[in-house]
């Protein structure tokens, strides 16, 4: 560090070997429904091989309705999610307590992820709400914030293994002769604890505990539901 | 940006010059080339250097005990024998420190700071085991912005301000996370496992934080446990040492830290029967 | 790049460090100039580029952590009747297809269509931005911008960024009175070039066969259209990162229209089936 007599230190580059970066595991799944929309996530919260916490929630209800998970490296999921309240409650002070629409959430988060284009931000954020027209919407967003709405996604670590049964289930693709329809919340809720016990059978950093947040006009609830801990 | 159908839209060599796989996540393919290892540049590494092993931390019917020894290592010496990881910041609030010791008193420096400041103002603020955790959690994790870390990990225990008992762990990169038991470095593999079987004989709910939840963990039976866990530790750890302190933290009686306490019953007699642990045998 | 860099490893103190969060804050105020000129925050480290390289270049090591959304067929060409766009609609990370809708065309504004090549987040973000800039011109000059001052923004801005990792390769579409219909080609390099007929991304080489052996000026708007749909089906063929569905756009002197999305699924037996083509498919 540099005195009030020298700043030697301070012109010289310095050369790193830290990693700033870890995946701490877990997944994520959000699906819009006509009329609400769902986030789920696992709450395992891992480093490797270990098992840091069983349950370490990472889907936030974040305000106006809106629910809210970034999964990947935590230490930048729990800093974005925190960025985007602070954000959200300017927004309300500005704004005369005016509830932020979920695509206007979408843009913000979009340009919080861009703020660190050169030094991103390790996760894969999903969110989820209802539209202006009050239909279930997800966004979901790259680590550097290109974003799309979609009719479901899945993040982090099993995404690989729970999109495509996604891409069957709730969009009906290749499936001849199954026209597009909404699913019922019922529908929604059994694919995904379908999805998550499947993920956690086959996922080391997957598993303990379901979390599922619910969106719909009469507000935000949340059920728990155990997953396998081996 | 490379136009090659086959690249197209990558970072070209001749621009950004050649994939550096001494920066990121290159266990693997660092194998492969191991033979051009020699082409790397020289990394000026920060690294910690005299170090704390483990912290360990458990929750009980209405508060928190945790446990840490005295060593100050110096890599494989064992340099200082009186280092206290335990530090005390008010009868709420404990924060156990494993890691680099250097980054240890800057932290001790940022809590005494902190404390000063808050108590210029005529209405004192008391902060929670959770407050203070939140804080060190925000340092850590600007100092990661910064490619600076504090070389540690920490575990914050007490009440917080639901008053219920509290801990929370946080390392270098700013990862926290909390369970009813904690443990820093190499404790993550010895003493886990025994914390958890314990929670798990009292029919622990992980899912809840309510002092209720805890209701059948009498502080005795938890500050067993915690002893056991650093036998093992001195057992196994090479890095850690017979003399620590364990500090309980309860709703009813305050903080207590007990220092310089000894591993008591040890038995060795295991040792006799391991090749290569100091018993004289050879092959 | 060492200036920036050591303009931002100057240590200050905690405190100070926790709230220089400053990329977010701009967001955060009323102030309308702040936001509309991002700041963006680099890793404070010597070598920023072969930091952000090393974690988000799968091409050359597929373990890295950070995967950005790459791989793309997008062409747009002017004819008689105008311009015609057309884009696949895949967004690859690794090996892995991130997404087979996404909308690789983006409505600057009523008159001007982006299309998205490279780093999806780059051009979603930066034409975004071009779009507000657009605005702006129109407010200051009562009149609409044209196409070859939109892309100059666009490339100047891009051209600032040069050699920090940007990849965007992307086509600024429009029709303005004084230009008729025009395409100006711009990407991260700084390139930016006038010209009839463009493809760009990974594909681009199989469209340019289809499109280049079919193309004239004087095509009909349903044979523009048909020939741009027809030139991305042969990309989404024989291009692994490009595929998904087919979006496309006619672009005229009121401004352009969309001529919906097409599946690749259904859309190569039909073409197959219609043209007698792709006879390298067996049935």
């Amino acid at each position: 560090m540099s005195s009030d007599y020298s700043n030697i230190k301070d012109s010289a580059p310095i050369e790193h070997r830290f990693n700033p970066y870890s995946d701490n595991g877990g997944t994520i799944l959000g699906i819009a429904g006509e009329d609400f929309a769902v986030l789920a996530g696992d709450t395992r919260h891992t480093t490797g091989y270990s098992i840091n916490s069983r349950y370490e929630p990472k889907v936030f209800d974040v305000g106006d309705n809106i629910i809210m998970s970034a999964n990947g490296f935590s230490a930048d999921g729990n800093s974005l999610i925190t960025n985007f309240k602070t954000n959200l409650q300017w927004y309300h002070f500005n704004n005369n307590e005016e509830k932020l629409k979920i695509s206007s959430a979408a843009r913000l988060i979009q340009h919080l992820l861009y703020g660190k284009r050169f030094f991103p931000y390790y996760v894969h954020t999903i969110i989820a709400g209802l539209d202006e027209n009050g239909k279930g919407a997800v966004y979901s967003f790259d680590p550097v914030g290109s974003y799309e709405r979609e009719q479901c996604r899945a993040g982090g670590a099993a995404a690989s293994l729970i999109m495509p049964f996604l891409d069957n289930q709730v969009n009906f693709k290749n499936q001849a002769n199954q026209p597009l329809r909404y699913l019922s919340l019922n529908e929604v809720l059994s694919l995904v604890k379908d999805a998550f016990s499947s993920a956690t059978e086959r996922h080391i950093h997957v598993g303990d505990y379901l979390e599922i947040l619910i969106v719909t006009k009469e507000g935000v609830r949340t059920e728990l539901y155990p997953l396998k801990r081996d | 940006m490379d136009h090659d159908p086959f690249r197209w839209g990558r970072p070209r060599d001749d621009i950004y010059g050649k994939y550096d796989y001494s920066i990121a996540n290159s266990e693997h393919y660092f194998q492969e080339h191991k033979d051009k290892y020699s082409e790397f540049p020289r990394m000026n590494t920060q690294e910690p250097i005299v170090t704390g092993t483990s912290v360990i931390g458990i929750k009980f019917e209405d508060g928190i005990i945790m446990a840490a020894d005295n060593l100050g290592s110096y890599g494989s010496l064992s340099r200082f024998t009186d280092i206290e990881r335990l530090i005390e910041f008010n009868d709420k609030t404990v924060v156990g420190i494993s890691g680099d010791i250097s980054d240890l008193q800057k932290i001790e420096r940022l809590l005494e700071e902190l404390k000063i400041e808050s108590s210029y103002d005529d209405v004192n603020i008391e902060f929670q085991a959770d407050n203070i955790h939140k804080y060190l959690r925000n340092v850590l994790y600007s100092r990661r912005n910064k490619m600076d870390p504090l070389w540690n990990s920490l575990i914050v225990g007490g009440i917080g301000s639901d008053n219920e008992p509290f801990l929370k762990y946080v390392d270098l990169l700013g990862v926290e996370y909390a369970s009813p038991a904690l443990s820093t470095g190499f404790g993550n593999y010895l003493a886990i496992p025994i914390l958890r079987k314990f929670l798990e004989e009292k029919g622990i709910d992980e899912t809840k934080t309510d002092s209720d939840n805890f209701r059948n963990i009498k502080e005795e039976e938890a500050r067993k446990c915690v002893l056991e866990c650093m036998k093992v530790l001195f057992y196994r750890d090479a890095r850690s040492l017979n003399k620590f302190s364990i500090v309980t933290i309860s709703k009813k009686n305050g903080i207590k830290l007990e220092k310089n306490l000894k591993i008591e019953d040890m038995s060795w007699e295991f040792a006799k029967d391991i090749k290569g642990y100091g018993n004289g045998q050879r092959y | 790049m060492n200036s920036i860099a050591n303009r931002l490893a100057c240590a200050g103190s905690e405190r100070a460090a926790i709230h220089d969060q400053s990329f977010f804050s701009n967001f955060s105020t009323n102030n309308l100039a702040a936001s509309l000129s991002p700041s963006i925050a680099l890793p404070p480290i010597s070598q920023p580029t072969k930091f952000l390289r090393a974690n988000t270049d799968d091409s050359v090591n597929p373990d890295v952590k950070i995967k950005i959304a790459h791989g793309t067929t997008t062409l747009a060409f002017r004819f008689q009747g105008g311009i015609v766009v057309a884009v696949d609609s895949r967004a690859t990370a690794g090996s892995w297809i991130a997404s087979q809708t996404v909308k690789k065309v983006i409505e600057i504004n009523p008159f001007l269509l982006g299309t998205m090549a490279g780093g999806a987040a780059d051009c979603q973000f930066w034409e975004t931005w071009l779009g507000t800039q657009c605005r702006l011109h129109e407010l200051r000059n009562k009149e609409r911008i044209s196409v070859a001052a939109a892309s100059k923004i666009l490339s100047n801005l891009v051209y600032n960024y040069k050699g920090m990792g940007l990849s965007m390769g992307t086509m600024i579409c429009g029709y303005t009175k004084k230009e008729g219909p025009t395409i100006y080609y711009v990407d991260s390099d700084g390139t930016r070039l006038n010209g009839d007929l463009f493809c760009v991304g990974s594909g681009q080489t199989f469209a340019y066969g289809v499109l280049d052996s079919n193309y004239k000026w004087e095509l009909s708007v349903d044979e523009a259209l048909q020939l741009g749909k027809r030139s991305i089906l042969a990309a989404t063929h024989r291009d692994a990162y490009s595929g998904g569905s087919i979006n496309l756009y006619h672009v005229t002197e009121k401004g352009w229209k969309y001529y919906g999305n097409h599946d690749v699924g259904p859309l190569f037996w039909e073409t197959k089936q219609a043209e007698g083509s792709f006879n390298n498919v067996v049935t």
